[in-house]
């Protein structure tokens, strides 16, 4: 066998590892009530925004504090809390995706990604807290 | 009855789907004649030459033919056509004219004409030098433009099904159906266009889209010049000319995919220039098979060693390519991605879908038929040859490409996942984290191998010479290391071992090229290149794990929000709100937000934010500078929205980077002048203007100048005290009294005469009052200020590196081959 085989051999076993390791951290979509299952782990959320509930944003009052409410797939409605500033076209999403975690009934995220029907090509907006 | 409508132009339109169409059937027509060419070249080979020539004339009309589509949609946008869907989708009478090419590519029509465009002019340089292997190579290239051609097309077979689109399509015909199509002079209320996505709006967006589908186009060449080898079954006259094209994309698509990170860095607000966003990873991946395939193919010049490897990794290059259109075009990514684009209908997926097969198919059909007969090398190569370690460090790119695109296609693959374990498998919920744990091993191992390998000789090497010179190597980049170590304070061990990395390649790489090449230019280019990676990852390192929010509260005021008061406060207050002509201390600096300005040829709003930095001795001012983030407030369509631009003041050593994420609407300015009720109880605290109130009790010992007692009154105060952001702490005491049964009030205010605040009722059964307060007219802006440390080591790496690239190329251009 070839010495260059076997370090090929060593690489391609490492490179699985690494792989079927990473597997770990993949996220998985969930719903509010299955988030909730597991309190402080961070999942990813789908839904919409929930009609006829309020929007809280005040940087008078905290520019790192937003507060709204989502409906999920399964049509639970949950207060979303996002920390930073509001995304500006929330309104008028179709659909956001969230990242975080649920403390009691409270959905805290650090991520939301929206999707607009926007005429735009480029119809998605992210935004994260983290700098 | 055909409805006549009354102010279109449609010539242009039927001019330019004409052009389209003979672009197609002359693309088909050339790779035609090129087949037959290639394939009667020993049997006939006087009909090979005929063929050979209708090939170019197949190919000239083609190229003709694009240039034609080009500029009939340059038409098109520029005389503001708003009949044409494209125009009116992506253009608008405001849009200023250096703006106009970018709508070529905000469209998926665009995108495919500039990727055809690019081909052609690749495809007629290629024409006039491949000499012995033009039949081949142009079959295969004019074979490309075919499937290219056909995205253009725009033949409709039935309501969904459709075989490309055309970029003349008329707005009528795309809204099949709208009321306003049934008055003949519907033009007359269409009086402009949708316009351009503002996020284009930038210089960045004007010169990066064409440099990256011209990095695209080029990698086609090495993988045609591939194929022809395999197809001709002669390996030996294709190495030359994929070495050089496979340079040059190495360079073009590298500079591409930079600028991408650039214009992310100058105009996207996520805070950077690299997310490992899908888009991105997508033209990243196939530029490391590229540089993978490049280093092996030498390998196989020199030794004869790993043809196979590289002959698959050249049409693995092309393949990733299509792969990333069919990533980013398809909508495919859906969810994941910030850049991703909308889902253009389920005929694009199929379309490329089986281009990617038929391109795949072609190649591993002709790799199995010459199985037996592609170039091998029984013997085993010595451990200390370079091309042994050459051959590790491609193979380790390899497998950093495959972990990236496992990660990045996770919607691709994540239905299968679902369907076999039941979970809906999401992208990971912190990408960079995800990507960088994994990379920066590959980082590591790359680096090293890339300064190493040059102190090795092919075939075998004297062992005990290169550990000499290594030793002497690393202990320079030792000392480096924990120079910059120290300095920067990098504690985490594998960045501190990354640090070193690259430590090492920069030492090596200029060691190499001064005593070793004594600093001949033309053989430097690996040297340079290498150089120039080691530099980017230094870069890279420097930049982000220093990364620096500066914009926090630093007020010394912990705004208690919420029940959450301990958690991760650092996290969630990196955005600060700036009063108008307050100043707020954010890191070194005193920064103070001085007001907007519009001008009337620019939609934007620029923030002048003032920065100055005081000496922490002496207290004098040291620097200042003032910085414009702007944004487009209410843009076009978007009421109530924003999109913000950053700015950012670059000193040689570090940029601060600063932009706004949200500011007072204008036209809702005046609310804030009016009284604001609050309700609350003894101990309550509510926020005001630049700071907060706390209600601390009633007394009935009233103390004011504007009050007179009279016998039969009932008078209270409300003992408030108003704690300004400054630190400063004011008493307010308003009055409420009851004389002859009707209320009365007294305000109170502070010194500066900004805060009224008003005790309109008391609730002595809640224990608490009603308070009004009143503050003035206040303009703000709420931002974020990042620090990044040495970025520009980052970007002259890049430049470095594509230094290094265009210098092979020209090494290898103007060395003649020995025979």
């Amino acid at each position: 066998m070839k010495k260059s085989h076997i370090v090929l051999l060593v690489l391609v076993a490492a490179a699985v590892t690494i792989i079927v390791s990473m597997f770990g951290d993949f996220s998985t979509y969930e719903t509010f009530a299955s988030a909730a299952q597991d309190q402080g782990k961070q999942y990813h959320v789908i839904g919409e925004l929930a009609k006829g509930k309020s929007m809280e944003y005040d940087p008078l009052k905290d520019p790192n504090h937003f507060s709204f409410y989502v409906q999920d797939k399964s049509g639970q409605v949950s207060q979303v809390v996002f920390k930073g500033a509001k995304p500006t076209d929330i309104e008028k999403s179709e659909q956001i995706v969230m990242t975080g975690y649920m403390r009691g009934d409270v959905f805290h995220c650090n991520k939301i990604q929206m999707k607009c029907p926007s005429k735009y090509e480029n119809d998605q907006v992210a935004v994260a807290n983290q700098g | 009855m055909e409805t006549l409508y009354i102010g279109e132009h449609l010539g242009p339109g039927q001019l330019g789907h004409f052009f389209a169409i003979l672009s197609f059937v002359a693309a088909l027509f050339s790779a035609f004649s090129y087949f037959r060419s290639a394939n009667t070249e020993n049997t006939d080979p006087q009909g090979s030459a005929s063929w050979l020539t209708l090939g170019r004339n197949g190919f000239v009309v083609h190229s003709a033919a694009v240039m034609g589509v080009f500029f009939t949609l340059y038409y098109i946008i520029t005389n503001h056509l708003f009949e044409y869907h494209y125009a009116w989708k992506h253009s608008d009478l405001s849009l200023s004219s250096k703006y106009l090419l970018s709508c070529f590519w905000e469209g998926q029509e665009g995108s495919f004409l500039l990727w055809s465009f690019w081909h052609s002019v690749l495809g007629m340089v290629v024409m006039f030098t491949a000499k012995k292997m033009e039949s081949r190579v142009m079959a295969v290239i004019a074979l490309v433009q075919v499937a290219l051609a056909t995205m253009l097309l725009g033949f409709y077979l039935g309501p969904d099904i459709n075989i490309g689109s055309s970029p003349f399509i008329l707005l009528r015909d795309k809204m099949v159906g709208a009321p306003i199509f049934s008055q003949p002079n519907y033009m007359e209320f269409i009086k402009d266009g949708n316009g351009l996505n503002i996020l284009l709006q930038n210089y960045w967006m004007v010169i990066h889209p064409p440099v990256l589908f011209l990095g695209f186009s080029a990698t086609l060449i090495p993988f045609a010049y591939t194929i022809a080898a395999i197809w001709k079954n002669d390996y030996k006259e294709w190495i030359k000319p994929t070495w050089i094209w496979s340079l040059f994309a190495g360079a073009v698509l590298g500079t591409g995919i930079m600028m991408g990170g650039a214009w992310a860095y100058e105009s996207l607000t996520f805070g950077g220039y690299w997310a490992w966003d899908p888009v991105e990873n997508a033209s990243l991946v196939p530029w490391l098979t590229l540089i993978a395939a490049l280093h092996t193919l030498i390998v196989f010049k020199v030794t004869g060693r790993a043809y196979i490897m590289t002959a698959i990794m050249f049409i693995l290059t092309y393949g990733l390519i299509w792969y990333s259109t069919f990533l980013t075009r398809t909508g495919v990514l859906g969810d994941t991605s910030v850049h991703s684009f909308t889902g253009e209908g389920q005929s694009l997926y199929w379309h490329l879908l089986i281009v990617i097969l038929v391109l795949i198919g072609i190649s591993k059909a002709l790799l199995i038929a010459r199985w037996k007969s592609l170039p091998r090398v029984k013997s085993e190569e010595q451990v200390s040859s370079r091309e042994f370690w050459m051959f590790i460090g491609s193979f380790v790119l390899l497998l950093s490409a495959v972990q990236i695109i496992i990660s990045t296609s996770i919607p691709v693959w994540a239905p299968l996942a679902k369907w076999i374990s039941g979970k809906e498998i999401a992208p990971p919920v912190d990408p960079v984290a995800h990507y960088n744990s994994i990379q920066v091993w590959v980082a590591i191992v790359i680096a090293l191998l890339s300064a190493a390998v040059l102190y090795l000789k092919f075939k075998t090497s004297d062992t005990r010479l290169f550990w000499k010179r290594i030793t002497i190597v690393a202990a320079i980049s030792t000392v480096l290391t924990l120079i910059i170590g120290f300095t920067q304070k990098i504690s985490m061990a594998q960045y501190a071992v990354l640090l070193f990395a690259c430590s090492f390649t920069i030492v090596a790489t200029i060691n190499y090229a001064i005593s070793i090449q004594k600093g001949k230019l033309m053989k430097l280019g690996a040297s340079v290149s290498h150089l120039g990676f080691g530099l980017s990852l230094m870069g890279i390192l420097l930049s982000s794990y220093n990364k620096e929010v500066i914009s926090y509260n630093t007020t010394g005021v912990i705004i208690p929000y919420g029940e959450d008061k301990m958690e991760n406060i650092r996290e969630s207050m990196q955005n600060v709100i700036l009063y108008k002509n307050i100043t707020v201390p954010m890191g070194e600096y005193d920064v103070t937000y001085l007001g907007d300005s519009i001008s009337a040829n620019d939609p934007r709003t620029f923030y002048k934010v003032y920065y100055e930095r005081r000496d922490s001795v002496t207290g004098k001012v040291v620097e200042s500078f003032t910085l414009y983030p702007d944004a487009f407030v209410n843009p076009k369509g978007q009421e109530g929205g924003m999109s913000a631009n950053p700015d950012s003041k670059h000193y040689l050593t570090k940029d601060v980077f600063t932009y706004v994420t949200s500011v007072i609407d204008p036209s809702k300015r005046e609310d804030t002048n009016t009284y604001k009720k609050h309700v609350m109880q003894i101990g309550d605290t509510v926020f005001v203007n630049r700071g907060y109130v706390i209600f601390r009790g009633f007394s009935t010992s009233v103390d004011n100048p504007h009050y007179t007692p009279e016998p039969g009154d009932i008078a209270v105060t409300a003992q408030l005290t108003l704690k300004s952001l400054g630190g400063d702490s004011m008493r307010v005491a308003p009055v409420y009294y009851i004389r002859n049964n009707f209320e009365n009030y007294i305000e109170d205010t502070v010194a500066d005469k900004r805060t009224y605040v008003r005790l309109s009722k008391i609730l002595p059964e809640q224990n608490g009052a009603e308070l009004m307060i009143r503050q003035p007219d206040e303009d703000y802006v709420v931002m974020k200020a990042i620090l990044f440390p040495y970025i520009n080591v980052l970007w002259l790496g890049i430049i470095v590196m594509v230094i290094g690239f265009f210098l092979s190329m020209a090494n290898r251009i103007t060395k003649k081959e020995k025979k």
